[in-house]
């Protein structure tokens, strides 16, 4: 059977309880086909495992040292633990060595029967919350197989089952895959196609396509993620709320930028390119959620 | 006219908070500068010199007798007042702020306290003058001294704390059949003993004398409770001539006619059967220092109040306020301890607790407008005590879930949740009857008892499960001294796996309970020759029928005394990261480990991070989870080979207190990566602090894999923060409770409070004097406890959102 499909992991999070109705689990899948400057998980967009490196769990021990094949790692009192990156050809195994939990691996190759074997354990929180099971990433249908084959184990278990995509990916895999899905939160980042692609290197074509072929398949949230100066100008949450009103979303969240995905690339050992400030002040978020809610459409901020 | 009472935030401001803060842990200071009691209480000494009065005036009679006698005196002579804004009414003290000690039970401790810089603001100079000649009568005969002095020379040395247990001699517990008193009154309690009498008298019974005096004490003592009424009746009476203020003057006419009615009188009206309680609450605690309440609020005063209502008497807004007083009322009550005790009740004022919700002895479902109005007083006043128990059945209804959510998200730390379908069960193996069992309350953290039975529970001792698996890894030997101070067990080199530690560690548990209950054999034998408890013998059932006192006699099953054992978490965590790093992975033998962790670790830390990096239990890992719930399991079993005085085995029980982090001080490192000092789990099903990483599902289903049944009655605490009770998360968290009670979990109560709020109440307490925090199975004000205690608070895992 296909349960022996694998997937690139990089977190599985229970007691979720902001990524679709009740308690949920959510499975992060890595690997992101965009590449928005602004994203909040970064280690989420390579498609193969990376290195994370939490300084402050560092204890000197120097066990990393002989640990790396290619001696890529240098530890002395002075300079603290320096990794070349240039030198690390991610085989991890300083990962292992480490007792701290300062050196991380980010990114498990997992089968579908191993993933769903964690989701199941909490089956009876999502029975008694309505809750279930949501695809979260990186994008979840940028490996198409083992998502639909992990989706449709969920659903042969009775679970409810959510998607977080950006919806982009052939309609074809992408159908395949809402066969088996109850509810999908659609992140709508712009309108305008130019800007989209500026900011996350793919125009939004075949995302607005998919959305609108995916309404009336299953349940629809649209997700925006707020930044101050690029989407969240009045004109621009009206269009969404128009465009949430036409696929019939149950509900349009916003989601106010902020800057948890810059420690994340730090670790990673990434720059971080993001101005400063963009985080949107509350009140007008507050106020956009209120011009959303005038058109008909349920809003919420934060989830 | 509806008369008028404060409103809850005027009302907060009359409690004056008699909790104890810690000041030792262990036998090391903690923070003792800060006092042991806020700086405006009182040591009141009216009960202690009115005892002794008596107590020299009865030289010769019979204990029992002379029990009543010097609680008639108590009650006839001490000083009475009612305070402006009261409609209940009743103190302990003559002293607005007092509080009282038990002085013939123990006079050093408060001798010593009075002293010291931790209690000087106690007493004033002539003061401490009187209380050391009160102690002068009381040498030798406490009942501390007679207990020191009769022990055999084996028991003596485990007398002394030495950091395996904390054997301690207060805190009984008990839950009068207030049913019965409601519907007789004491009168015809009265009535009900002078029948008894007459029919000795006729029969000439074997033990004639005994009954006798037992009988004659319990009529003394219950005459001296309607008087006491009477005289709050003439105070009232008197106030109430001398009053301008038309409906001030009409409260003190009520409280006259209530005090003139009951005790004495079946109570009438709602306002008349809290009176009742609360005059025989008080009494319970005078007569003989005591804890807790365990009254079901809703299903006693139920049927009052519906009345009331029917009959346009009351109103649903008055009755809250009425239960708005009672709490207030139920915070003037506590007692002095001894600084070592103080170390397991940090924070801790009077352990008081009702009960709501659960069945009746049908199994039919007790929810009614109180259940609902007990939650909003608590819901509104945001105080310590008492705290409130939900028995959660499989008929509990949705809108008590709700209504409890919307008390918990407040941060006072209760409503604590109690699960029937798990602990009826319990209380059937330990031998309840099924009709009592269904009838259980909690009287408070999670002491269970069955109202109106002769229970008589006293929480023996403190016992530190993670010192004795210490011991078991040095074969009951103290490396330093080389003294065989625990048991023989095997040599640790000789070791084969796991099983092996636990057999040695549950050969501790098993002679250490030994010898708590060794102690309190003796002690309880003494309580029954010196102690008598004639008033609430009367007010139990079966003392009366019997012509016996309480502590003749118990209750039969094993619902009795128990040891609260602290840190078994930390043993199975231990146990565990031994047969993973020891004896599956290699990595050291267990000799070697043995002498790293003597060394608390020293130049080791690879081996300490091997062991924290084990599973653990709280991460829904059956590796972990498995062992502990074995390690539990065989803990619990070699206690009850044990058997108390009665022959009802020796139990183990969740109420933990403050002592996870007091008596942890006196532990060495263990094996799960603690290090020398370190506080334990916070109560006996939570995860070790920091140690669950899955977040709280996977907590709840860890702690569902330790069998209730097997092993004892569990707390569990959770810590979350206040985001998560937002509105739209609301029914996130009913699916979280709704799990825990479908998991079979026996307990569960919430701290909700985020960390910044702690950090900031530990650096400006006098900003955050009203912060409240669960601390184990009862509620404390943050600012009185030890800043290491807080810090123990601050470390528990929060579970956050993701």
């Amino acid at each position: 059977m296909t349960r022996d499909e694998k997937g690139l992991i990089f977190n599985i999070q229970k007691f979720s309880v902001h990524d679709g109705p009740g308690i949920r689990t959510t499975v992060f899948l890595k690997g992101c086909p965009l590449a928005c400057a602004w994203c909040s998980n970064p280690e989420s967009q390579r498609f193969t495992p990376e290195l994370m490196v939490r300084g402050i769990n560092c204890r000197l021990c120097g066990a990393c040292v002989p640990a790396c094949p290619q001696g890529a790692i240098r530890v002395s009192k002075k300079t603290g633990r320096i990794i070349d990156r240039q030198k690390c050809d991610l085989c991890l195994k300083c990962v292992d060595s480490c007792l701290y939990e300062s050196l991380l691996r980010c990114g498990t190759s997992m089968t579908v029967s191993q993933v769903l074997a964690e989701v199941l354990q909490d089956r009876i929180f999502y029975n008694n919350s309505g809750g279930g099971v949501t695809l979260s990433g990186g994008e979840p249908l940028a490996q198409p197989d083992f998502t639909r084959e992990l989706l449709a184990a969920c659903k042969q278990e009775g679970l409810h089952t959510a998607i977080e995509t950006a919806g982009i990916a052939s309609w074809d895999e992408m159908a395949s895959v809402l066969d088996f899905v109850d509810l999908v939160l659609f992140d709508v980042k712009h309108l305008d196609d130019k800007i989209h692609k500026k900011t996350t290197g793919v125009g939004n074509a075949l995302i607005l396509e998919n959305l609108r072929k995916a309404a009336g398949l299953c349940q629809l949230w649209l997700r925006v993620p707020l930044i101050s100066g690029f989407n969240d100008s009045t004109i621009h949450i009206q269009n969404v709320a128009k465009l949430g009103l036409e696929v019939k979303a149950s509900k349009i969240s916003l989601l106010p930028y902020h800057e948890g995905g810059k420690a994340k690339s730090l670790q990673q050992g990434m720059a971080y390119a993001f101005p400063e400030g963009r985080a949107p002040g509350e009140k007008h978020v507050e106020a956009l959620r209120r011009l959303i809610e005038a058109t008909g459409v349920p809003a919420s901020v934060g989830n | 006219m509806q008369l008028k009472i404060l409103a809850p935030e005027k009302l907060r401001k009359k409690v004056v908070s008699r909790a104890i803060r810690n000041i030792k842990r262990g036998n090391a200071d903690d923070d003792s500068k800060r006092g042991m009691f806020r700086p405006e209480i009182r040591l009141d000494l009216q009960r202690s010199r009115l005892m002794t009065q008596s107590y020299k005036e009865t030289e010769g009679e019979a204990m029992v007798v002379r029990r009543a006698k010097a609680l008639s005196n108590i009650l006839n002579k001490m000083g009475i007042f009612i305070r402006d804004y009261e409609r209940i009414v009743g103190y302990q003290t003559a002293d607005p702020n007092g509080i009282f000690h038990p002085i013939e039970q123990n006079w050093k401790s408060p001798l010593r306290l009075a002293k010291s810089a931790a209690g000087k603001t106690l007493l004033d100079a002539a003061g401490r003058r009187e209380l050391k000649k009160l102690c002068d009568y009381w040498k030798g005969k406490s009942i501390s001294d007679r207990h020191q002095e009769i022990l055999p020379e084996h028991l003596k040395k485990y007398w002394t704390y030495e950091g395996t247990f904390l054997w301690s001699q207060l805190s009984e517990l008990g839950i009068p059949n207030y049913e019965k008193l409601f519907k007789l009154g004491l009168r015809g309690l009265i009535a009900e003993i002078r029948e008894k009498m007459a029919q000795i008298d006729e029969e000439i019974p074997g033990d004639y004398v005994e009954q006798k005096e037992f009988l004659t004490a319990a009529i003394l003592s219950l005459e001296a409770v309607i008087s006491f009424a009477r005289r709050y009746a003439a105070l009232a009476k008197k106030s109430a001539a001398r009053q301008k203020n038309a409906s001030r003057k009409k409260i003190l006419a009520e409280i006259a006619e209530t005090c003139e009615r009951v005790p004495e009188h079946p109570p009438r009206t709602f306002i008349e059967a809290v009176q009742f309680f609360y005059f025989i609450h008080l009494v319970r605690y005078l007569e003989y220092s005591t804890l807790g309440i365990g009254i079901r609020i809703d299903q006693l005063f139920g049927p009052y109040y519906e009345k009331d209502l029917k009959e346009g008497r009351i109103t649903k807004d008055e009755t809250l306020g009425i239960l708005q007083l009672l709490w207030i009322k139920l915070n003037e009550l506590g007692l002095v301890y001894s600084p070592t005790v103080s170390s397991v009740y940090g924070g801790v004022a009077s352990l008081q607790a009702v009960t709501i919700g659960g069945t009746d002895e049908n199994g039919k479902d007790v929810t009614n407008d109180l259940t609902y109005l007990t939650m909003e007083a608590a819901r509104t006043l945001k105080i310590i005590e008492p705290s409130i128990v939900l028995r959660m059945h499989n008929k509990t209804p949705n809108a008590v879930y709700e209504k409890a959510t919307d008390v918990i998200k407040t941060g006072i730390g209760y409503p604590s949740l109690f699960n029937d379908e798990a602990l009826i069960p319990l209380f059937e193996r330990w031998g309840v009857p099924t009709e009592d069992a269904k009838r259980y309350a909690v009287t408070g953290c999670v002491y269970i008892e069955i109202p109106g039975k002769n229970v008589v529970r006293r929480s023996v001792g403190y016992f530190v499960l993670p010192k004795c698996l210490w011991w078991a890894l040095h074969s009951g030997v103290n490396p330093k001294t080389g003294e065989q101070h625990g048991a023989r067990t095997p040599d640790p080199a000789t070791f084969k796996s796991w099983h092996d530690v636990l057999t040695a560690y549950a050969e501790q548990v098993r002679f250490f309970t030994e010898k708590i209950e060794g102690l309190e054999r003796v002690n309880n034998e003494l309580l029954m020759h010196y102690a008598p408890r004639p008033f609430y013998s009367s007010i139990l059932d079966g003392c009366i029928e019997r012509g016996q006192d309480c502590r003749k006699w118990v209750y039969n099953s094993m619902l009795h005394h128990f040891s609260q054992v602290i840190g078994g978490t930390n043993v199975a965590d231990a146990i565990t990261a031994i047969r993973k790093v020891v004896f599956e992975d290699k990595k050291i033998t267990l000799p070697e480990l043995i002498a790293i962790m003597d060394k608390n670790w020293e130049g080791r830390d690879d081996i300490r991070q091997a062991c924290l990096n084990a599973p653990k239990f709280g991460n829904d890992d059956d590796y972990a989870d498995l062992i502990a719930a074995e390690v539990q399991a065989r803990g619990e079993a070699a206690m009850e080979t044990v058997k108390d005085r009665f022959g009802h085995p020796h139990r183990g029980d969740g109420s933990a207190v403050s002592a996870t982090y007091g008596l942890a001080a006196d532990t060495p490192a263990t094996p799960d990566g603690r290090q020398d000092g370190e506080p334990f789990s916070d109560s006996t099903l939570a995860p070790a602090p920091g140690r669950d990483k899955k977040g709280p599902t996977a907590v709840l289903k860890s702690v569902s894999k330790i069998s209730t049944v097997d092993t004892f009655n569990h707390l569990l605490n959770q810590k979350f923060l206040p985001k998560f009770f937002e509105e739209d998360l609301k029914p996130a968290f009913l699916g979280y409770l709704k799990t825990w009670k479908e998991l079979n979990i026996p307990h569960i109560q919430f701290n909700v409070v985020d960390r910044e709020t702690l950090l900031a109440a530990k650096a400006r307490p006098d900003k955050y004097s009203d912060l409240i925090v669960r601390v184990a199975g009862f509620s404390a004000y943050f600012v009185d406890l030890s800043s290491g205690l807080q810090e123990h608070i601050i470390a528990r895992t929060e579970q956050s959102l993701k």
